[in-house]
Protein backbone atom coordinates (compact mmCIF):
# COMPACT_ATOMS: atom_id res chain seq x y z
CA UNK A 1 0.00 0.00 0.00
CA UNK A 2 1.27 3.28 -0.59
CA UNK A 3 1.38 5.94 2.30
CA UNK A 4 -2.10 7.80 0.99
CA UNK A 5 -4.93 6.89 3.39
CA UNK A 6 -8.25 5.13 1.93
CA UNK A 7 -9.73 9.26 2.37
CA UNK A 8 -7.08 10.70 0.46
CA UNK A 9 -7.24 8.03 -2.16
CA UNK A 10 -10.75 8.32 -2.52
CA UNK A 11 -10.60 11.93 -2.80
CA UNK A 12 -7.66 11.79 -5.54
CA UNK A 13 -10.19 9.48 -7.47
CA UNK A 14 -13.06 11.28 -7.19
CA UNK A 15 -11.15 14.66 -8.09
CA UNK A 16 -10.38 13.81 -11.13
CA UNK A 17 -12.84 11.34 -12.21
CA UNK A 18 -15.60 13.32 -12.46
CA UNK A 19 -13.24 16.00 -14.61
CA UNK A 20 -12.70 13.01 -17.13
CA UNK A 21 -15.90 11.74 -17.08
CA UNK A 22 -17.40 15.63 -17.80
CA UNK A 23 -13.95 15.43 -20.89
CA UNK A 24 -15.43 12.31 -22.07
CA UNK A 25 -18.49 13.02 -22.64
CA UNK A 26 -17.72 17.06 -24.27
CA UNK A 27 -15.06 15.43 -26.41
CA UNK A 28 -17.72 12.75 -27.80
CA UNK A 29 -20.02 15.17 -28.85
CA UNK A 30 -17.76 17.92 -29.81
CA UNK A 31 -15.96 15.05 -31.81
CA UNK A 32 -18.45 14.11 -33.91
CA UNK A 33 -19.84 17.44 -34.47
CA UNK A 34 -16.04 17.71 -35.98
CA UNK A 35 -15.97 14.81 -38.04
CA UNK A 36 -19.52 15.66 -39.43
CA UNK A 37 -18.54 19.56 -40.17
CA UNK A 38 -15.07 18.13 -42.09
CA UNK A 39 -15.93 17.79 -45.98
CA UNK A 40 -14.47 14.16 -46.64
CA UNK A 41 -11.08 14.59 -43.67
CA UNK A 42 -7.94 12.84 -44.06
CA UNK A 43 -7.46 9.60 -42.34
CA UNK A 44 -4.91 10.68 -40.05
CA UNK A 45 -7.37 13.69 -38.97
CA UNK A 46 -10.06 10.79 -38.07
CA UNK A 47 -7.96 8.94 -36.60
CA UNK A 48 -6.92 11.91 -34.22
CA UNK A 49 -10.31 12.30 -33.52
CA UNK A 50 -11.29 8.98 -32.48
CA UNK A 51 -8.06 8.60 -30.53
CA UNK A 52 -8.86 11.68 -28.16
CA UNK A 53 -12.51 10.59 -28.18
CA UNK A 54 -11.60 7.92 -26.25
CA UNK A 55 -8.63 9.21 -24.29
CA UNK A 56 -10.79 10.27 -21.30
CA UNK A 57 -11.61 6.54 -21.07
CA UNK A 58 -7.95 5.65 -20.88
CA UNK A 59 -7.83 8.20 -17.91
CA UNK A 60 -10.43 6.67 -16.25
CA UNK A 61 -9.29 3.15 -16.25
CA UNK A 62 -5.82 4.64 -14.92
CA UNK A 63 -7.73 6.20 -12.10
CA UNK A 64 -9.32 2.66 -11.08
CA UNK A 65 -5.73 1.23 -11.36
CA UNK A 66 -4.39 3.92 -8.71
CA UNK A 67 -7.32 3.82 -6.76
CA UNK A 68 -6.78 0.12 -6.71
CA UNK A 69 -3.17 0.75 -5.31
CA UNK A 70 -3.50 3.28 -2.86
CA UNK A 71 -6.69 2.14 -0.91
CA UNK A 72 -7.15 -0.21 2.17
CA UNK A 73 -7.00 -3.82 1.42
CA UNK A 74 -10.52 -4.31 2.04
CA UNK A 75 -11.52 -2.13 -0.39
CA UNK A 76 -8.99 -3.41 -2.82
CA UNK A 77 -10.17 -6.58 -2.37
CA UNK A 78 -13.79 -5.37 -3.44
CA UNK A 79 -12.74 -3.22 -6.22
CA UNK A 80 -10.33 -6.45 -7.47
CA UNK A 81 -13.61 -8.53 -7.89
CA UNK A 82 -15.92 -6.45 -9.14
CA UNK A 83 -13.29 -5.23 -12.08
CA UNK A 84 -12.48 -9.45 -12.49
CA UNK A 85 -16.18 -10.37 -12.30
CA UNK A 86 -17.14 -7.05 -14.12
CA UNK A 87 -14.34 -8.12 -16.96
CA UNK A 88 -15.79 -11.57 -17.14
CA UNK A 89 -19.12 -10.62 -17.87
CA UNK A 90 -18.64 -8.14 -20.36
CA UNK A 91 -15.99 -10.33 -22.25
CA UNK A 92 -19.01 -13.12 -22.45
CA UNK A 93 -21.14 -10.63 -23.52
CA UNK A 94 -18.86 -9.62 -26.30
CA UNK A 95 -17.98 -13.36 -27.15
CA UNK A 96 -22.28 -14.41 -27.56
CA UNK A 97 -22.26 -11.28 -29.18
CA UNK A 98 -19.56 -12.17 -31.78
CA UNK A 99 -21.00 -15.77 -32.29
CA UNK A 100 -24.11 -14.20 -33.17
CA UNK A 101 -23.39 -11.40 -35.85
CA UNK A 102 -20.98 -14.70 -37.23
CA UNK A 103 -24.19 -16.12 -37.82
CA UNK A 104 -25.86 -13.57 -38.89
CA UNK A 105 -28.35 -13.46 -35.89
CA UNK A 106 -27.43 -9.74 -34.60
CA UNK A 107 -25.86 -6.65 -36.42
CA UNK A 108 -22.32 -5.58 -36.04
CA UNK A 109 -21.67 -4.02 -32.36
CA UNK A 110 -20.05 -0.88 -32.06
CA UNK A 111 -16.49 -2.17 -29.99
CA UNK A 112 -16.80 0.98 -28.24
CA UNK A 113 -19.31 0.41 -26.00
CA UNK A 114 -17.13 -2.39 -24.41
CA UNK A 115 -15.27 0.29 -22.44
CA UNK A 116 -18.87 1.88 -20.73
CA UNK A 117 -20.54 -1.98 -20.83
CA UNK A 118 -17.23 -2.90 -18.54
CA UNK A 119 -17.87 0.04 -16.09
CA UNK A 120 -21.73 -0.71 -16.24
CA UNK A 121 -20.65 -4.66 -15.27
CA UNK A 122 -18.16 -3.30 -12.80
CA UNK A 123 -20.49 -0.80 -10.94
CA UNK A 124 -23.32 -2.91 -10.58
CA UNK A 125 -21.49 -6.10 -8.91
CA UNK A 126 -19.24 -3.29 -6.41
CA UNK A 127 -22.81 -2.23 -5.18
CA UNK A 128 -24.94 -5.54 -5.11
CA UNK A 129 -22.29 -8.17 -5.01
CA UNK A 130 -20.55 -8.24 -1.33
CA UNK A 131 -23.38 -9.49 1.48
CA UNK A 132 -21.32 -12.56 1.91
CA UNK A 133 -18.16 -13.45 3.82
CA UNK A 134 -14.78 -11.49 1.33
CA UNK A 135 -11.74 -12.66 3.27
CA UNK A 136 -8.37 -13.91 1.39
CA UNK A 137 -10.18 -18.13 2.00
CA UNK A 138 -13.28 -16.85 0.59
CA UNK A 139 -15.67 -19.53 -0.33
CA UNK A 140 -14.36 -21.88 2.50
CA UNK B 1 -11.48 -15.68 11.57
CA UNK B 2 -12.87 -14.72 15.25
CA UNK B 3 -11.35 -10.85 16.41
CA UNK B 4 -12.07 -8.91 19.93
CA UNK B 5 -12.33 -5.68 17.91
CA UNK B 6 -15.55 -4.86 18.68
CA UNK B 7 -15.11 -5.20 22.67
CA UNK B 8 -11.86 -3.37 22.13
CA UNK B 9 -13.27 -0.76 20.18
CA UNK B 10 -16.36 -0.11 22.66
CA UNK B 11 -13.86 -0.10 25.18
CA UNK B 12 -11.90 2.69 23.81
CA UNK B 13 -15.56 4.13 23.39
CA UNK B 14 -14.59 4.69 19.59
CA UNK B 15 -16.72 5.02 16.89
CA UNK B 16 -16.21 2.63 13.75
CA UNK B 17 -14.92 5.92 12.42
CA UNK B 18 -12.61 6.96 14.45
CA UNK B 19 -11.34 3.07 14.40
CA UNK B 20 -10.90 3.17 10.67
CA UNK B 21 -9.25 6.95 10.65
CA UNK B 22 -6.91 5.79 13.31
CA UNK B 23 -6.08 2.86 11.41
CA UNK B 24 -6.09 5.20 7.78
CA UNK B 25 -8.76 2.09 6.42
CA UNK B 26 -12.44 2.45 5.63
CA UNK B 27 -15.29 2.40 8.04
CA UNK B 28 -16.37 -0.38 5.80
CA UNK B 29 -13.69 -2.40 6.16
CA UNK B 30 -13.87 -2.11 10.18
CA UNK B 31 -17.78 -3.15 9.95
CA UNK B 32 -16.14 -6.37 7.76
CA UNK B 33 -13.71 -7.08 10.53
CA UNK B 34 -15.91 -6.97 12.61
CA UNK B 35 -18.63 -8.83 11.79
CA UNK B 36 -15.98 -11.63 10.44
CA UNK B 37 -16.69 -10.91 7.04
CA UNK B 38 -12.94 -9.97 6.36
CA UNK B 39 -9.75 -11.00 7.82
CA UNK B 40 -6.96 -8.65 7.83
CA UNK B 41 -3.73 -8.88 6.63
CA UNK B 42 -0.71 -9.46 8.94
CA UNK B 43 0.67 -5.73 8.09
CA UNK B 44 -2.96 -4.70 9.22
CA UNK B 45 -3.58 -7.18 12.18
CA UNK B 46 -0.16 -5.98 13.70
CA UNK B 47 -1.34 -2.59 13.23
CA UNK B 48 -4.70 -3.00 14.96
CA UNK B 49 -2.55 -5.39 17.59
CA UNK B 50 -0.35 -2.12 18.73
CA UNK B 51 -3.26 0.44 18.33
CA UNK B 52 -4.77 -1.54 21.22
CA UNK B 53 -1.47 -2.42 23.02
CA UNK B 54 -2.17 -6.37 22.72
CA UNK B 55 -0.39 -9.11 21.01
CA UNK B 56 -2.32 -9.95 17.83
CA UNK B 57 -3.68 -13.33 19.33
CA UNK B 58 -5.15 -11.51 22.18
CA UNK B 59 -6.97 -9.67 19.05
CA UNK B 60 -7.42 -12.36 16.76
CA UNK B 61 -7.92 -16.15 17.31
CA UNK B 62 -8.62 -18.78 14.56
CA UNK B 63 -10.12 -21.93 15.23
CA UNK B 64 -6.84 -23.59 15.77
CA UNK B 65 -6.54 -21.46 18.25
CA UNK B 66 -10.26 -22.17 19.81
CA UNK B 67 -9.45 -25.54 19.58
CA UNK B 68 -6.13 -25.33 21.52
CA UNK B 69 -7.77 -23.17 24.09
CA UNK B 70 -10.74 -25.52 24.69
CA UNK B 71 -8.16 -28.58 24.86
CA UNK B 72 -6.11 -26.99 28.14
Amino acid sequence: MSGVTFKQANRRYRRAFIPAMIAYAIICLGGAFLFKSLDDPPVWASALIAVLTAAPMGVVFWLMWRLMRETDEFSRLQQAMAMAGGGMITAFACTVWGFLELYDVAPSMWAFLVGPMFLLNYGLIHRFAFQGPCEPGFGK
Amino acid sequence: MKNRLRELRTKQSWSQGDLADALGVSRQSINALETGKFDPSLPLAFRIARLFGKRIEDVFDDELGHARKAAE
